[in-house]
């Protein structure tokens, strides 16, 4: 198995809304650096902006939500995971596997209901 | 008959079902989308059957795993409400 080869990767994160902009920024700034420092590649950054949880998560009601796009090995995905385990302004994290990259965020609704 | 028709009431009329999805050429459901998501989820959170919502088996199964994932990341409730 390959592990030099990079995948496409979509991580959602819930980043604290109790942190100011410069902090929040700083966090982001954090899980980015976390991606590029290991060889990998941002390919696109949402903001999909504060929302409230559906329900409580370590203490928090509400989170500001961001959707990257990013390339690397299965080996740095590891790494970073152990990472985000150590930062506690990251309120969750998921990271799936896309089949392409969405450049923005909206769906069309469903037309007949 | 139908089985499940109790003191002689008549057999509800059949409604028609179509798969939103289907009829939509929708071939992927992102876990994103919470507002499509919670159409198909009760006010308790919990998904609602195919037998009501009429969604193909496929787009039951795409639909499930999204709000699964939406669930995770507490964009979609586990349960709502007590």
């Amino acid at each position: 198995m390959s592990q030099t080869q990079k995948n496409l990767y979509e991580g959602m994160y819930i980043i604290s809304s109790s942190l100011n902009d410069d902090a929040r920024n700083k966090a982001l700034e954090k899980v980015l650096e976390g991606i590029t420092n290991r060889g990998g590649e941002v390919v696109k950054n949402h903001d999909f902006g504060r929302r409230r949880l559906a329900y409580e998560v370590a203490g928090h009601r509400e989170g500001h939500y961001f959707v990257i796009y990013f390339e690397v090995t299965p080996t740095a995905i590891s790494e970073m995971k152990g990472e985000y385990r150590l930062m506690e302004d990251l309120v969750r994290y998921m990271i799936t596997n896309p089949k392409r990259v969405m450049e923005k965020i909206e769906f069309k609704s469903l037309e007949n209901e | 008959m139908r089985g499940r028709s109790r003191g002689g009431s008549r057999p509800r009329p059949k409604k028609k079902k179509r798969c939103p999805f289907t009829a939509g050429g929708v071939k992927e459901i992102d876990y994103k989308d919470v507002e499509t998501l919670r159409k198909f989820i009760t006010d308790r959170g919990k998904i609602l059957p195919r037998r009501i919502t009429g969604v193909s088996a496929r787009h039951q199964k795409l639909l499930s795993n999204a709000i699964k994932r939406a669930r995770m990341v507490a964009l979609l409730p586990f349960v709502d409400r007590a």
